[in-house]
């Protein structure tokens, strides 16, 4: 781990101007910066829609297949991980079936909004090997933000396709949003409140500097050894906030069929679908960040995209973990889990965290 | 803690237009999807397959059913809660600052909040007592329930 702490996690050039030296496109004034901007904004889009890819068809059958005892698919290329191709091809070619009662605007909107707000908050996320777009003051609030646009994807989802299920599974979702929303931006202040900053660079250069000095390796300070407890909490709020098991509630296939995804097929349903692991992965990117150091790990500082994808693809297989192994809990439950457990936690998390800071500094 | 007011220089303005930049991406990604798969998939409209979905059965009565009044407590309560989220964040911002420069004690920045997150947590109790945050069963339910043999 020495490595890591004293190396640079990150430079501070970011992306675009990165990509702007590089091409030359920086001598060409302002049409050449805001060109390298939008060549490195597709590049960020790109990386993660490919580990989408891998996530969606693919990783999550393998690893359902796994904790069943099954073999999964394994017919198209090496352990079958052609199905990649094959569904989108398969997928993107089956006809657009619109509901007689549909809303049109708004339920061809919804998917976008769902797929867009996921990707937007990767902007401010610092994926190690120099790959961050943006590095706002308000990185942590700015994320919080954008991830919660999704809620309003999936209200025009359910109530715009004129289904029951639907319906029902949009407000789930959105009761299910409102209720750990508050849990998980108050617990991810208490790392705010070690680190003094929403700076997403600056958080995970907090985490950088060692814990405990061991000679050998030093344990860096990651806030989820400084702050178990807080981590934990987050983890919880954080799969509510995805709907993942055991908060898949909006879902529940044995209740609402799909709930807001009831009526979408075709090119819609990849791209709710796809909505729904990028904001898994967003998830996991945010608690990377502020929990895990962020890009840091063994080896030089180059290897920092490794790392972080590592620790993105932990937190997914966690939730695929849970997705095997939880039972869902019911809609009263997660409610009172939310308002009356994590909220109460969080706050108590918050206030003695504070205590301890200032007690300490 | 001294407070500053500066305008956003260059390098600030840059972040905001390559966060615009990825927003135009994330829109641009769904759209061109729903291109390629314009091109590639069939249309053949026939009305019962527009029918609502409802498991096969012949769909009955309007789609916008009457729904729990729980989910309107729980935004309201919602609401209270975040914008006390958005007070938070500069507070845990300046915290660490404010002890460290000893401008102020820490019974003088730490007290206020927990003042206020007292009253808004008194506020949750109140709502918890009163059954807002209680999903399923009223109090007659409940009585109902305990009646039974």
């Amino acid at each position: 781990m020495n490595a890591a702490t004293t190396t640079p996690l990150q430079s501070d050039v970011l992306l675009p101007e990165r990509l702007g030296d590089l091409t030359g496109l920086n001598e060409f004034g302002l049409a050449g910066e805001l060109l390298s901007t939008l060549i490195g904004a597709v590049i960020v889009g790109s990386l993660i829609l490919a580990m989408t890819a891998v996530a969606g068809p693919w990783a999550k059958r393998k690893i359902t297949a796994s904790f069943t005892d099954r073999i999964s698919i394994n017919q198209i290329g090496p352990a079958g991980i052609g199905i990649i191709i094959a569904d989108a091809v398969r997928m993107l070619s089956k006809e657009n079936i619109i509901p007689e009662n549909a809303d049109r605007p708004a339920y061809d909107l919804a998917p976008i909004v769902i797929v867009g707000s996921a990707l937007l908050g990767f902007a401010v996320i610092p994926m190690g090997s120099g790959i961050q777009l943006a590095d706002p003051e308000v990185g942590l609030a700015f994320a919080f933000a954008v991830a919660g646009i999704a809620s309003i994807g999936l209200v025009m989802a359910g109530y715009s396709s004129g289904n029951k299920y639907s319906l029902l599974g949009g407000l789930r979702a959105v009761a299910q949003n409102v209720a750990y929303e508050i849990p998980l931006v108050v617990t991810g202040m208490s790392v705010v409140l070690f680190a003094g900053s929403l700076q997403m660079s600056t958080i995970v250069e907090a985490q950088a500097e060692p814990l405990v000095d061991l000679g050998v390796v030093a344990i860096p300070q990651w806030y989820a050894l400084v702050n178990p407890f807080a981590f934990v909490l987050f983890l919880i709020a954080n799969f509510a906030e995805v709907g993942r098991n055991p908060f898949d509630m909006p879902e529940a296939p044995a209740e609402l069929v799909a709930g807001y995804q009831t009526e979408y097929s075709s090119v819609y349903f990849v791209l709710v679908y796809l909505g729904e692991f990028l904001h898994i992965f967003l998830g996991g990117a945010i608690i990377s960040t502020i929990f895990l150091g962020g890009p840091a790990g063994p080896g030089p500082a180059a290897l920092g995209i490794v790392w972080f994808t590592l620790k993105i693809w932990g937190v997914f297989f966690l939730t695929q973990w849970l997705r095997s192994a939880v039972p869902r809990v019911r809609i009263d439950q997660l409610i009172e889990i939310g308002w009356k457990g994590l909220l109460v936690l969080s706050f108590a998390n918050l206030g003695l965290t504070a205590a301890i800071v200032g007690v300490i500094a | 803690m001294c407070v500053r007011f500066k305008l956003p220089n260059v390098t600030e303005m840059n972040d905001w237009i390559a966060i615009g930049a990825l927003a135009l991406v994330g829109v641009l990604i769904p759209l061109s999807m729903m291109a390629v798969s314009a091109l590639l998939r069939p249309s053949v409209p026939e009305t019962s397959k527009r029918a609502t979905y409802e498991s096969g059965e012949v769909p009955t009565g309007g789609t916008r059913v009457r729904f729990n009044i729980q989910y309107y407590m729980v935004a309201l309560l919602f609401l209270v809660f975040d914008i006390e989220t958005v007070l938070l964040f500069p507070w845990a911002v300046v915290y660490l600052d404010a002890i460290e420069s000893d401008a102020v004690s820490l019974l003088d920045i730490l007290g206020p909040m927990v003042l206020f997150v007292a009253i808004l947590l008194a506020g949750l109790a109140w709502a918890w007592r009163n059954g807002a945050v209680q999903w399923a069963q009223t109090p007659r339910q409940v009585d109902t329930e305990r009646n039974r043999p």
